[in-house]
């Protein structure tokens, strides 16, 4: 599947370090991002997200002029847009007061760079979805804006749960989902004993998606752990 | 509290005991001053005596001879009024002269009740007459009308058991009257100690009987919330300097990190750079670890972590580490093998999630870190006897039996208090055993039986 639309987004990035500014920006163009502006403060921040209308935010938490916190308030309240918080503060407190906002994701300096990129990737994909609602598999496609799996020509419709495990799959593609994840994905928190139903419902996907539900290439068990969907060109 | 009632218990009883002992040593005493006092016996049995040894012979009337000297010793005097005469017919040689010679009836009804003049007389019946004793005066009292209503001789004992148990009772409520306010000034004591023993604070009112003992441990509080509070302070200046230059180092770091990050896919470098640009990504990534490290020991150790216990399947939370470390992409040389038997599948567990998911993560951390060449990680969960059981073992170089001593049992350097040789460095597993201690949990350090090392975590069941 191609991502690169992803690529078009148009990214703010606030820090009050110039070298840090730089360094993230040239990381980032490196894998193809090209819209980008920076701030060093929350009021040069706010100037520019009026101009440039942003799709994207990452933020730092202690500027010169205030916090990210109240930062994405601000911003968030022109546009919903996804926020990752960079940041050299670790403790737990400013973690859950991040998400508790609404922030989609935390970093904790330092990083590497496959890191920042693999976490940008995951929050622009969950957020934008792809124009193109298919998703190529081994034998198969899934549309999940419809929840059918074609095959063959043929159009299977997917059953509500069976929707949530694969989305939750699909997500994480090419990783391992552990059992309780898909668990909790499917029936909520607290997913204590659901392990049977899910062999169940992971055996009715595989009816659906796999040319030998026997001998799975797409939706690969692994013993013990979890399930890991496999998607062509990922 | 439990020891005031124990106390008011214990007074309560020995009170009764010695009220008891009481009446009975007051019974013995009497008994014994009575004996004392009384040596010469019943004046009533030495008439009954006299009269018994008085015998008739041709000459008159003669007394026993034992008889007359035992009245002789106490100076008593008798006589013998004959029954049909009335008048005297016998009478020792003492007989004081104011003694009459004859008697009516009526003298002799009151002679037997009382005195002849003045000396106390008893009486002892014999065959034809009356015996008459009487001793000096003032020897005895007499009882002139000794006469009771039956009833009240009836219901004596009654009586006397009432009388005898309203005393005790009253004498009890005077005791806890008077205790009562003792054990109140006491009281407030007691729970003074008791908060100074789990370190709390403590201000007792210094009034009452025992207000110096108040002052003192008021005192005592005082001193000991002094000291915890600068020991506090002296703990969190500390645990905050480590925090405040492991953020100063995070920005730097970065820097380094993304620059060495990027040359070390840089493939307009030569290769040879590139491997460079590698190590400087290695190495910075380990400090990056050993900031985050020590800041959590450093918090863990002060106790400046908070630790959020919520209930938790420990299975699920083991997975998840695993499966992070597996997504990872982690060097091909390192395998991670999940061998919990599929049978278990809940294990419902009190924990702080994160923080079991960064011990267990250490344990994989550290088995890759002691293993340059590769090794095969085996992760298990296993339940039994009321404990879960996290096994992270490897096949790798391991440790020698003195190393692992060492890691059991000696102090690392950021808890140990003394100068010595003996401290350990790394801070992986140091946070381990912090976390799992926290957890009210147990780490083990063994030889693993794939050949290398293996760490125990042990943590308590949720009932």
């Amino acid at each position: 599947m191609n991502f690169d639309y992803l690529k078009q987004k148009r990214i703010l990035l606030v820090d009050d370090e110039q070298e840090l500014l730089d360094m993230v920006v040239s990381i980032l163009n490196e894998d193809g991002f090209q819209n980008i502006k920076t701030a060093k403060t929350v009021k040069e921040a706010i100037a520019v997200s009026e101009v440039y209308q942003p799709e994207f935010a990452i933020l730092d938490v202690m500027l010169p002029d205030g916090n990210g916190f109240d930062l994405m308030e601000r911003l968030k309240k022109a546009a919903d847009y996804p926020v990752l918080f960079l940041t050299a503060r670790g403790e737990d407190d400013d973690k859950f007061r991040g998400f508790g906002l609404g922030a989609d994701d935390y970093m904790v300096k330092p990083f590497l760079p496959k890191e920042l990129l693999f976490r940008v990737s995951a929050i622009l994909r969950r957020s934008y979805k792809s124009e193109n609602p298919l998703v190529k598999l081994h034998n198969s496609e899934i549309d999940f804006e419809r929840a059918e799996v074609i095959k063959n020509g043929e159009h299977l419709a997917l059953t509500a749960k069976e929707h949530d495990i694969l989305t939750a799959l699909y997500r994480n593609a090419g990783r391992i989902v552990t059992i309780d994840a898909l668990c909790e994905a499917a029936w909520g928190d607290n997913p204590f004993g659901y392990e049977n139903s899910l062999m169940a419902h992971i055996r009715r996907i595989r009816e659906k998606i796999e040319a030998r539900p026997s001998q799975p290439v797409s939706l690969i068990t692994i013993k013990g752990l979890g399930y890991k969907l496999v998607v062509e060109g990922k | 509290m439990k020891s005031v009632p124990k106390l008011i218990r214990r007074f309560v009883g020995i009170m009764l005991l010695s009220s008891v002992l009481l009446i009975i040593l007051n019974f013995a005493l009497l008994g014994t001053y009575m004996l004392k006092q009384a040596p010469n016996g019943s004046p009533w049995t030495t008439a009954q005596k006299v009269a018994d040894h008085l015998y008739q012979n041709e000459n008159g009337y003669v007394l026993g001879e034992d008889t007359a000297i035992e009245l002789q010793n106490t100076n008593a005097w008798a006589i013998f009024i004959d029954n049909t005469t009335m008048k005297v017919i016998w009478q020792t040689d003492n007989l004081p002269e104011t003694v009459p010679m004859s008697y009516t009836v009526s003298d002799v009804a009151s002679l037997t009740r009382g005195y002849i003049d003045g000396y106390p007389t008893f009486t002892g019946e014999a065959e034809s007459g009356l015996v008459v004793l009487g001793y000096p005066k003032d020897s005895f009292w007499k009882h002139m009308w000794p006469s009771w209503d039956y009833n009240f001789i009836a219901n004596l004992p009654k009586t006397v058991l009432s009388v005898l148990a309203i005393n005790i009772a009253l004498i009890f409520i005077i005791y806890v009257i008077a205790n009562s306010k003792l054990l109140k000034s006491v009281k407030p004591i007691v729970g003074g100690i008791q908060a100074l023993s789990t370190n709390e604070e403590v201000h007792i009112r210094e009034k009452g009987l025992l207000s110096e003992l108040a002052i003192n441990i008021n005192k005592t509080s005082d001193i000991l919330q002094t000291q915890s509070t600068q020991l506090r302070k002296r703990e969190t200046a500390r645990a905050n300097w480590i925090a405040g230059v492991s953020h100063d180092i995070r920005t730097p770091l970065s820097m380094v990190m993304g620059y060495a990050g990027q040359l070390e896919s840089d493939m307009q470098l030569s290769e040879d750079n590139r491997k460079k640009a590698a190590v400087i990504v290695k190495q910075s990534n380990r400090m990056r670890n050993l900031i985050n490290d020590l800041n959590l020991a450093s918090k863990l150790e002060y106790n400046m972590q908070p630790i959020n216990p919520e209930k938790q399947n420990l299975i699920a939370v083991i997975r998840q580490v695993v499966v992070d470390f597996i997504n990872m992409n982690i060097d091909e040389k390192y395998t991670i093998e999940w061998e919990t038997d599929e049978s278990l599948t809940s294990c419902p567990v009190y924990i702080d999630k994160d923080l079991i998911k960064r011990a267990v993560s250490n344990l994989i951390q550290n088995s890759m870190n002691h293993n340059e060449q590769g090794c095969h990680i085996v992760v298990r969960v296993m339940a039994e006897d009321n404990i879960y059981t996290v096994v992270v073992a490897d096949d790798g170089m391991g440790a020698t039996d003195e190393q692992i001593e060492k890691l059991n049992y000696s102090p690392h350097y950021m808890v140990c208090d003394e100068k010595t040789s003996e401290q350990r460095h790394g801070l992986g597993l140091l946070i381990v055993k912090q976390i799992v201690f926290a957890h009210s949990g147990k780490m083990l350090i063994k030889h693993s039986e794939y050949g290398g090392f293996e760490v125990d975590l042990s943590l308590p069941m949720t009932m």
